[in-house]
């Protein structure tokens, strides 16, 4: 794995307001080039808060965000995927009244040049996608909603993808598949900041990991270190 | 059979000016998410300013048509800002708030008509755009089309046809779908949701015009009333094919008119808008959430 170390993400300092309630305290976090780095934290301590304000649908109160060297805090969420950053989100986000080959180029939507091409690329990823190119979304498994929305997520030429819970409502083998394919996409060179509940194998495949807990990192480290600590142990692995 | 016939055709021209409107408005609804009732208003509109300006130009009919599309599409244009300055603020205000602002639109337009132009009277189209008196372009046994009921029955279906070529074959069709089922997932694959709205408004008020022109052809005249007239009845086919749905509004949009013109031909035109409305509101009764089901 090329892993040069060279930060493609840093959130600095990070503050984020729904109204009177504050869901980020002053997030820090990097992502590497070709590194997993994993959120772990119960629900509402901040996870998809970060992604959606990485991906510019929060505003920020404070702290900047800096992707490959050029801050892009408070842009609009369409010139942040331009830039290369697109959420694979919670609950998949696939829209169920159009058609797969729609909502892969949906993921295309600013740069259709090519557009055969990547469909050919991610067809030959996950073929059942090419398969069912034309039925509706909303006759697709679970799974394969999700294989679609990570599909759409490559169709925009990324260089970092957010993927938001995808396990969740997944039989385990499925979420095994989804985990192989991420990994595999990370070999391929995609940078993954990936949210996951479930602790263990999200930080079996990652590189590094912050543990949240109401909108601020109360942990971080390598995942070996992560999995070793008995914080970690007795909060999320049942140990 | 032959009067039959005679009126289906007939039924389908209506009809398909019926469903560029209803689609108008569904896709304002949809993409700018705004309930526009006065959109047939500003439609209305441009038939004044088509014969307005073909007053001014001696009857100039590429001038004076040319005219009513593009002050459609500026109409729609120039009203973008107040009401994506509401939605804008969509957390805090209402989707209802829009339909207040575009009724305030269509009442300065429709008070504008009745004191302004023509003083108020209806205005009339002049025979050489609409056909009458001359003898039928098409005749098959006793069906008799004349030229203009020809021309804005192929401009119906060319518009109807491309139309939703856009929404179901291009870039832009494909955004507006998006943003129809889910404003927000479209936000987070990257689509720009104001600019796609200001597209979608664009692209309504084309079809506006383009309506104006298939109405002035196909009626021939045109009312400071008429406007209000239309608005009801396109905001009751959308609600009876059910809100937002682009298929839906089709069908009911071609079946209303075919309902019409069955009336006029069998009793009296008198009565066709009344024997409309009373089907309607069984139709809606029966489902009560549109017979093709809301898309919201």
């Amino acid at each position: 794995m090329n892993k040069s170390g060279e930060t493609i993400l840093s959130v600095e300092n990070l503050f984020v307001s729904y109204g009177h309630v504050e869901a980020l305290k002053g997030v820090s976090l990097e992502v590497k080039r070709g590194e997993i780095v994993v959120l772990v934290g119960s629900n509402g301590a901040g996870k998809t808060s970060i992604m959606e304000t990485i991906l510019g649908v929060n505003q920020t109160r404070k702290g900047r965000i800096i992707f490959e060297g050029r801050e892009i805090t408070n842009l609009s969420s369409d010139k942040i995927v331009r830039s290369g950053i697109f959420l694979v989100p919670e609950g998949r986000g696939v829209f169920s009244s159009m058609s797969v080959l729609d909502n892969l180029l949906l993921g295309a939507h600013h740069n259709l040049k090519n557009a055969k091409e990547k469909t050919a690329y991610v067809y030959e990823l996950f073929p059942v996608l090419g398969q069912r190119r034309n039925q509706i979304a909303g006759t697709l498994s679970g799974g394969e909603r999700q294989m679609l929305s990570i599909a759409r997520a490559l169709m925009s030429n990324p260089k970092m993808i957010m993927v938001d819970e995808p396990s969740i409502g997944l039989a385990p083998k499925i979420v095994n598949d989804i985990f192989k394919i991420l990994q595999n996409l990370n070999k391929e060179g995609y940078a993954i900041l990936l949210s996951e509940q479930n602790v263990y194998k999200a930080l079996k495949l990652a590189d590094r990991g912050y543990v949240l807990e109401t909108g601020s990192v109360v942990l971080d480290g390598t995942s070996e270190g992560l999995l070793h600590n008995t914080d970690i142990r007795k909060a999320y692995l049942g140990a | 059979m032959a009067v039959f016939l005679a009126q289906i055709v007939n039924g389908i021209s209506l009809g398909s000016v019926y469903v560029l409107l209803v689609t108008g408005f569904n896709l304002l609804l949809l993409v700018a998410m705004i309930i526009h009732y006065s959109f047939p208003i500003v439609v209305v509109f441009s038939m004044y300013i088509s014969w307005i300006v073909l007053g001014l130009t001696g009857g100039n009919m590429f001038l004076g048509l040319s005219a009513g599309i593009v002050s459609a599409v500026l109409i729609n244009i120039l009203t973008a800002p107040m009401f994506q300055h509401i939605m804008k603020k969509r957390g805090d205000v209402d989707i209802n708030s829009t339909m207040v602002l575009s009724m305030g639109i269509g009442m300065i337009i429709t008070d504008f008509l009745s004191h302004s132009v023509n003083s108020g009277f209806p205005i009339a189209f002049p025979d050489s755009l609409t056909g009458r008196g001359e003898p039928a372009f098409i005749r098959l046994g006793v069906i008799s089309m004349s030229r203009g009921d020809m021309l804005s029955l192929t401009l119906g279906i060319i518009f109807v046809l491309g139309l939703f070529w856009i929404l179901y074959k291009t870039r832009a069709g494909r955004a507006f779908r998006a943003i129809a089922e889910d404003p927000n997932g479209a936000k987070l694959v990257g689509i720009p949701i104001l600019k796609t709205g200001l597209q979608s408004y664009a692209l309504t008020g084309l079809l506006g015009g383009v309506s104006a022109v298939a109405m002035s052809i196909l009626l021939g005249s045109a009312s400071p009333g008429l406007g209000d007239q239309l608005g009801r009845k396109v905001l009751a086919v959308s609600i009876i094919a059910g809100l937002g749905n682009l298929k839906g509004g089709l069908i009911v949009g071609i079946s209303l008119g075919i309902l019409e013109a069955l009336v006029q031909g069998y009793w009296s035109g008198t009565w066709s808008n009344s024997i409309a409305f009373v089907v309607m509101l069984i139709a809606i009764l029966v489902k009560p959430k549109g017979i093709f089901g809301m898309k919201l």
